[in-house]
């Protein structure tokens, strides 16, 4: 899902930073209102939460290990708007200071992973869970499939970018400059391992720690939108 | 059995890297070099506007030629050529050498055969088109995964954030990066030590079940600490003068060199914007 740069056009990358640019501003303004001066420090430690979640290697029937994105988590326990900002934190860290991810992609990795993935799987976890007690299974379960479902659509989302590239950047000849593939073989590519492995990543690892806050922490669920 | 704990073995491992591939950052940055001398603002514009280059250009040569000027920037800055092709070949280009094999077969990108053979009974061939094709997007993918590396091992983690002032990201973020760089490292130091402690008290874990309530047990707990700390962090901010708006010193000189290498990194774009004008 992180696309590395080279992957996609120039024109790809102009469009998705101006697609960002208002989801920045909105983003930053609302959290800014609803957080105040506390802001800050809660959302570097946001994000550095964001960062870390992928550094926890869960074991996965068949003894291999995998690990989650933690995007629809990130939004369920900060709130769509903050998690947006806490993860294009994260992801400018990791693609100046580690080199991970590009840095001409970062619009595009922000749009699929800090917009569409929180926000999708947010709405589907507030809708799967509306009239349920916060601390009810029914919640489990919301988290478990908005995580599923906002992996997925984020992963199509990537396939379409990637998919599309033959189509605007190509020589005379057609010669395709970047992603090579159209958009068939790219989406078939970015579902199909999403659907059957990463998505059940992502819904076990978010399913497990909102249980876990559940019985544990519960008043940090009570939170839960605040921004 | 064993292998039910191999979930701990490589998050320890992910952080072991990390935590590597910083020291290793900062022993580079802090090294005598030509990138190191270079103004940060100006040495992350070069690599920016070199960056771009690579994304603009159609042409082979012309890629390779960024990445030969790439390898010789890494050499007079100090940087060990067998370290940089470990930390830049693996894994990234690497993976997309995989992802672009694919493309160089008729089935993918039909044209001109180079090389033709039976596969399962079917007539498949190399494609000349489908070999450019590979190669052009191995060779930027390659090119610019080393440029953004190149400016990671040469400039300190605290100065590169704080040239991002340049480019007008807004204070807060930039103060909201710093604060997360460092709080990333405190985080990775809790899962260490944490997961040693799972790991010398619980010797093996029994199941996979068992191991992923042990992961969400973690990730729940580190958020718990994390919400707990900011109260902490803010108070400890307004104790030392924090009014809401954040400074960052900035003090950068440029010099005639940096202004130089910035118009030879400039001379090559507008190049790349030519002959990409001109191959079209």
């Amino acid at each position: 899902m992180h696309i590395p740069d080279g992957y996609l056009g120039p024109a790809t990358c102009a469009v998705m930073y101006a697609a960002m640019l208002p989801i920045w501003t909105a983003a930053a303004k609302i959290v800014k209102k609803r957080l105040k001066a506390k802001q800050a420090p809660l959302l570097a430690i946001g994000a550095a939460f964001s960062f870390v979640i992928m550094m926890f290697n869960v074991p996965i029937p068949g003894g291999s290990t995998g690990h989650a994105v933690g995007g629809v988590l990130a939004a369920i326990i900060l709130g769509p708007w903050a998690a947006c900002i806490a993860i294009t934190v994260a992801l400018v860290i990791q693609a100046l200071l580690f080199g991970d991810g590009g840095i001409t992609a970062i619009g595009a990795n922000c749009f699929n992973m800090a917009f569409v993935l929180p926000f999708i799987g947010y709405y589907i976890y507030r809708l799967a869970g509306s009239g349920s007690q916060v601390g009810s299974g029914r919640r489990v379960i919301a988290a478990g499939i908005g995580a599923y479902l906002g992996i997925n659509i984020a992963a199509l989302c990537a396939g379409v970018e990637f998919g599309l590239q033959p189509l605007f950047h190509h020589t005379t000849n057609g010669l395709a400059l970047y992603c090579p593939y159209g958009l068939k073989a790219t989406v078939t590519a970015m579902l199909g391992g999403h659907l059957l492995i990463f998505g059940w990543i992502e819904a076990i690892v978010t399913a497990s720690v909102i249980k876990y806050l559940q019985k544990k922490f519960p008043e940090m669920l009570y939170e839960e939108g605040a921004a | 059995m064993a292998e039910n704990n191999h979930f701990i073995e490589r998050s320890l491992m992910a952080v072991l890297v990390l935590f590597k591939e910083s020291i290793f950052s900062e022993d580079c940055a802090s090294r005598k070099g030509f990138l190191q001398a270079r103004d940060p603002r100006v040495k992350a514009l070069m690599i920016f506007v070199l960056l771009l280059a690579a994304l603009f250009s159609r042409s082979i040569p012309f890629i390779a030629g960024i990445y030969g000027f790439c390898l010789v920037l890494a050499l007079v800055s100090s940087i060990d050529i067998l370290f940089f092709w470990e930390r830049t070949l693996f894994f990234i280009p690497f993976f997309s050498l995989f992802i672009a094999a694919p493309a160089l077969f008729n089935i993918f990108t039909p044209g001109e055969p180079l090389a033709s053979f039976h596969l399962f009974g079917m007539a498949v061939s190399i494609t000349k088109q489908g070999a450019a094709s590979a190669g052009i997007f191995f060779l930027r993918v390659l090119t610019s995964v080393s440029l953004c590396v190149l400016l990671a091992l040469t400039t300190r983690h605290s100065v590169l954030l704080k040239v991002l002032r340049v480019f007008k990201v807004p204070q807060i973020f930039v103060m909201i990066m710093g604060m997360c760089y460092r709080y990333i490292y405190l985080f990775m130091e809790i899962i260490q030590d944490t997961y040693t402690a799972i790991k010398s008290r619980c010797g093996n874990i029994s199941s996979s079940a068992r191991g992923r309530k042990i992961v969400a047990g973690n990730i729940a707990n580190l958020w718990r600490r994390s919400y707990d700390m900011h109260n902490q962090v803010y108070s400890a901010m307004i104790s030392r003068g924090y009014s809401g708006e954040p400074k960052v010193m900035d003090e950068f000189r440029a010099g005639l060199k940096d202004w130089l290498c910035l118009g030879v990194t400039l001379s090559v774009f507008i190049l790349s914007l030519w002959q990409n004008q001109y191959l079209n």
